[in-house]
This record gives structure tokens, C-alpha cells and sequence, in this order.
């Protein structure tokens, strides 16, 4: 069986329009990612992850190398990829609920299949009793919750996530994380998963992509063979297949940001 | 307890001590005014033809509307009911532009702002209208549409028009891209993106393009009213000051003010505390 999701070659330029100059954001990415995998993406800020991210949701059209989804080269947005964004991107005029449901809105389900839908991912990301409240009334973690809670209600075949995690305190992030695991192992979803964080990337990821500096090229691929049931935090803080990979990725991660203080 | 202590409890219970408190205060100016005013009458600073007594005023309501039967004569506008016709058709005019005014207003105002190419068709021409919107239209119009309702629709359509559809501009081009993104990366479309992002999106702005479009509009259509009508408030205004009807002209600045005020409370205020407000998406000093 083919990968879900497939990068070959991959390279991006911003042109600018006053200097003239482009930036080179991307430079021959080529990396895929298997049916029902979960892959963390770390790299240095500016690299290109957001870029990749978005080329992959089709709202960036690409110009150089390929991007394949499901065997199918990407033209544009589609509710086979569900994205996370980094930013806070649900919308302010709709209620929790309404946010959450904004997806099966859009294909249309029967009002009464979408509340039931809704209802299910409103108590699998824990936000009962908030239905009916506005994104302004949530904490920064419960609003990305909902963000989290609204593209997987949508069902997507392939989940992008940008540094869903990175705006909250960390015991909400231990939180998130641990319940991102649960949804992983229940849903079985596709997941490309960008962060800063090498702790994170090592505790979610089947398998991490280490970018280099601008222009971001792939660097590394590290392995981390933990089986999902046993990710819970205070058992694997010592275990070895766990702390081996991230080491490994701390090490590649470093090597960059030292590089660039010379 | 005395009467007055029960019934200042009892108010205070059914509006809340805040906003009793500022009903309160924003009163004061206008208390201050009506004893002067009524203080002019009795002692004669200022003879009647400047300034008329306050029952004149009430007087003159009565007067305009000799004639006129009942509340069946005053809806379908008969000719004894002056006072009521001519608050009906000023009244009329502001409904009509806003129900022309405001769709189109939105609907351009939504394509400039999501489309460059549109953008820059109508930008230069919407900076020259609104230059020249106003009351600096009336003696064009009265040339192209004579005196009467044509000539005040146009004026006023023009600076409604305008307003919203460059506050709807202004708006839809603030709505973050992320949200437009999001909407995309869930299948949904064209419409899909203009109904449920940019239009919520803009609100703020729309609402508040509303609001000065009634504001402008209104003392646009009293100005088109006074040189180039047949009928309204405005009309009113002009034609009793030119036979020296001093309380008729207060009659009818009063009305023009104090429906202003019903139209911004009861309406502008409230739509703006039931969306934007609602939604977080307006900063609230309190
Ligand atoms: N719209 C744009 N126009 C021009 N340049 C851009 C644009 N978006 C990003 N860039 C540039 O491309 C490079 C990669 O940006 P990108 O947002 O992909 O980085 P990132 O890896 O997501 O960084 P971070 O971890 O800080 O989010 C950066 O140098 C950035 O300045
Ligand atoms: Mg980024």
C-alpha cells in the first residue's frame, strides 16, 4: 500500500515584492508518511514548517517538486485534510458548538446526525458545559481544544497540526498531549504534527522529521518505537525507548541552533 | 418609608443602580435647559417670535393635524394629517435608502474587498462620490429628478450607500486570513467563505457604517428636504419658518432630534450589543 502522504522534492520561494530578493523557504523536502502514522515535524523557527503545512492543505499552491495525498497530487484546500492551525482560527461568531459542527455544516449532515457528532467530540476534548459559549468566554487551552475537537469532527482522511500545543501553560500541554495520544490510538488518523518542542515530538510521534535552517531541508528522520498505549507521561519519563529517540533529536535540533551562532 | 424612598427602591430593583445612575445624569442637560426655556416664557428675556413658549410647541401638533380623524387617516397619509405626513415621509425615505442602501452597500462592499480587480474599479470612483456626497448633490438632482422624493432619495442614498460600502471594505479586508483558510480547508466554498467569514467578519465595521450612514443620511435628507423636497420634516422646517411659524420649526427640529435618539438606542445599540458585543469583538471600557 502506497503512503497517505507523499513529499517529493518539495521546494518554495517567497518572492518578495520590495527588496526583490526571495526568500528560499523550502529547499528539496522529500519525506512521506504511512496510513494511520503519526509524524512529529521540529525544526528551527523559520525553517519552512508552516510553509510545508500549508502547501500540504493546498492553500499554498506549490510550483517545484510534488505533494501527493492519497495518490492524488494537491491543487488546492479539501476536507479530506483537516488543519490545525497556529493560530487561534475558530471563529468568534459561533458558539463552541456551532464551532465544532462548522465542518459537517459544510458537507451538509442532517441537523440531528450533526448535534449527535458534535456532542461526541465536545465530550472526547472536554468541553461540556461550554457549548453554547463564545471563543472569547474559553481560556487559550479550552480554545484550542475546540480548534482540535472541530477538525476532527470534520473527519478528515489526514490531520496537519501547526504548534497546536504551543500557546498553552504546560500542564495544559501535558493534558492536551495526553489526550491527543488517546484520539490518535481511537481514530487512527494520518497525522503531521509540527512543534518546537522535542519533548512533544518525542512523546507523540511514530516518527520525527528534523529540519535544518532556512532554507529547511530534511535533515533527519528518528524512529520512536513506544507502543501508543504506553505514552503516559509519569511512566515514560525514564523509559529508554523513549529517552533515546529524543536525545537523538535534541542532539540534531541543537546542532542547528549552535550552527547558527557562529 | 415615605412614597418617594419605596418607589426610588422599586425603580432602582427594575432598571439596576448603574444605568438608573446614568439615565439620571444624561437627563440633567436637558432638565437644566426646559426650566431655563420655561423661565424665558415667565420672566420675557426673549420675546415669543425668537423663542416660542414650551406649550406653543405642543400647541402646533395640534394645529398641524387639524382635520385629521383618527390613526386610520394618519397611516394611509390623508391630506388633514400635515404634522404625522410629514414624519411619515421623512421617516419613509430613511427606511427605503437603508433597505436599498444596505444590501448593496454590503454586497459591493463584500466583492471589493475579497476581489482586487473590483477593488480597483470602484475605489477612485466610491473617493470621488463620497467627496462630493451630501447635500453639495441637491441642485443637480433638482435638476434631474425636480423637487420632491426623488431628489431626497437620491441624496440620501448617496451617502448611505457610500458609508457602508466602504466600512464593509474596510471590514472584510481586516477579517484574518486564518479564518478565511480554515473555512477552505473544510470543504467549504465561495459562498460558503462570504456568508459565514466575511460577512460576520466585517460586522463591526458594517455596524458602525450603519450607524454614521444614519447620522449623515439624516441630516442630508433634512438639508435635501429644506431646498429640494415637497414634504418631510426638513420641508416642514423651511416653509413655517417662511411664514414665521417659530413653534412650528421647533416642533420639527425637536421631532428630527428625538427620533435620532429612539432610532440610535432602539436600534443601532441594541444590534451591536446582540452580535459584536456578544462575540468579544468590540472593546468595552467597563
Ligand atoms: N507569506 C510570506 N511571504 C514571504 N515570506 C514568508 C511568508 N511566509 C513565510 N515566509 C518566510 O518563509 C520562511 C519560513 O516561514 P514559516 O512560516 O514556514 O516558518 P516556520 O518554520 O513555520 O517558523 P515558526 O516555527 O516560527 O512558526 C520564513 O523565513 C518566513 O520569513
Ligand atoms: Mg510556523
Amino acid at each position: 500500500m502506497p503512503a497517505k502522504l507523499v513529499v517529493d522534492r518539495l521546494s518554495h520561494h517567497y518572492p518578495d515584492e520590495y527588496t526583490g530578493e526571495d526568500v528560499h523557504a523550502l529547499d528539496q523536502v522529500s519525506l512521506s508518511v504511512e496510513d494511520g502514522e503519526f509524524s512529529a515535524v521540529v525544526g528551527p523557527s523559520g525553517c519552512g514548517k508552516t510553509t510545508l503545512l500549508n502547501i500540504l492543505a493546498g492553500l499554498l499552491p506549490h510550483t517545484e517538486g510534488s505533494v501527493q495525498v492519497d495518490g492524488r497530487e494537491v491543487q488546492g484546500p479539501g476536507p479530506d485534510r483537516g488543519v490545525v492551525f497556529q493560530e487561534h482560527a475558530i471563529l468568534p461568531w459561533r458558539t463552541v458548538a456551532r464551532n465544532i459542527g462548522h465542518g459537517l455544516e459544510i458537507q451538509r449532515l442532517p441537523r440531528r446526525e450533526r448535534e449527535q457528532k458534535v456532542q461526541e467530540f465536545i465530550d472526547l476534548v472536554g468541553l461540556s458545559g461550554f457549548e453554547e459559549r463564545y471563543p472569547h468566554e474559553l481560556s487559550g487551552g479550552m480554545k484550542q481544544r475546540c480548534a482540535l475537537a472541530r477538525t476532527l469532527c470534520a473527519n478528515p482522511v489526514v490531520m496537519l497540526m501547526d504548534e497546536p500545543f504551543a500557546a498553552v501553560d504546560a500542564q495544559t500541554r501535558i493534558t492536551l498531549q495526553e489526550e491527543l495520544n488517546r484520539i490518535a490510538i481511537a481514530t487512527r488518523k494520518t497525522i503531521l504534527f509540527i512543534t518546537h518542542n522535542v519533548d512533544e515530538a518525542a512523546f507523540l510521534g511514530d516518527r520525527c522529521f528534523i529540519f535544518s535552517r532556512r532554507p529547511g531541508k530534511l535533515k533527519a528522520t528518528v524512529k520512536i518505537n513506544v507502543p501508543r498505549e504506553q505514552r503516559i507521561w509519569k511512566d515514560l519519563l525514564s523509559e529508554k525507548a523513549y529517552t533515546d529517540p529524543r536525545d537523538e533529536i535534541l542532539r540534531l535540533v541543537r546542532e542547528e541552533v549552535f550552527d547558527d551562532e557562529e | 418609608m415615605s412614597v418617594l424612598q419605596t418607589a426610588s427602591i422599586g425603580l432602582q430593583k427594575r432598571f439596576g443602580r448603574q444605568r438608573l445612575r446614568k439615565i439620571l445624569l444624561g437627563s440633567i442637560p436637558f432638565v437644566v435647559l426646559l426650566v431655563m426655556w420655561q423661565m424665558n416664557t415667565a420672566m420675557e428675556w426673549l420675546p415669543p417670535v425668537y423663542i416660542p413658549p414650551i406649550a406653543s410647541i405642543w400647541e402646533a401638533i395640534y394645529t398641524l393635524s387639524e382635520g385629521c380623524a383618527d390613526a386610520g387617516a394618519v397611516l394611509s397619509m390623508q391630506y388633514e394629517c400635515l404634522f404625522t405626513n410629514h414624519i411619515l415621509s421623512s421617516l419613509g425615505r430613511v427606511g427605503l435608502s437603508l433597505v436599498i442602501g444596505i444590501p448593496s452597500g454590503i454586497a459591493l462592499g463584500v466583492l471589493a474587498g475579497m476581489s482586487r480587480r473590483f477593488a480597483h474599479a470602484l475605489e477612485p470612483v466610491g473617493v470621488f462620490a463620497n467627496a462630493i456626497s451630501g447635500i453639495a448633490w441637491v441642485p443637480l438632482a433638482i435638476v434631474w429628478f425636480g423637487t420632491g422624493w426623488l431628489t431626497t432619495l437620491f441624496i440620501l442614498l448617496n451617502t448611505v450607500f457610500w458609508l457602508i460600502f466602504f466600512n464593509t471594505l474596510l471590514g472584510v479586508r481586516g477579517v484574518p486570513r486564518v479564518y478565511e483558510n480554515s473555512v477552505m480547508t473544510m470543504g467549504g466554498g465561495r459562498w460558503a467563505i462570504i456568508s459565514q467569514v466575511y460577512i460576520p467578519g466585517a460586522l463591526p465595521s458594517i455596524v458602525t457604517g450603519v450607524r454614521m450612514s444614519m447620522g449623515f443620511g439624516w441630516r442630508a435628507l433634512i438639508a435635501a428636504e429644506m431646498i429640494g423636497g415637497d414634504s418631510g420634516l426638513g420641508f416642514m422646517i423651511f416653509v413655517s419658518a417662511a411664514e414665521y411659524k417659530i413653534e412650528e420649526v421647533f416642533l420639527g427640529v425637536l421631532v428630527i432630534a428625538i427620533m435620532w435618539m429612539i432610532t440610535d438606542r432602539l436600534l443601532l445599540i441594541p444590534l451591536e450589543k446582540w452580535t459584536i458585543q456578544r462575540w468579544g469583538m468590540v472593546w468595552r471600557p467597563d
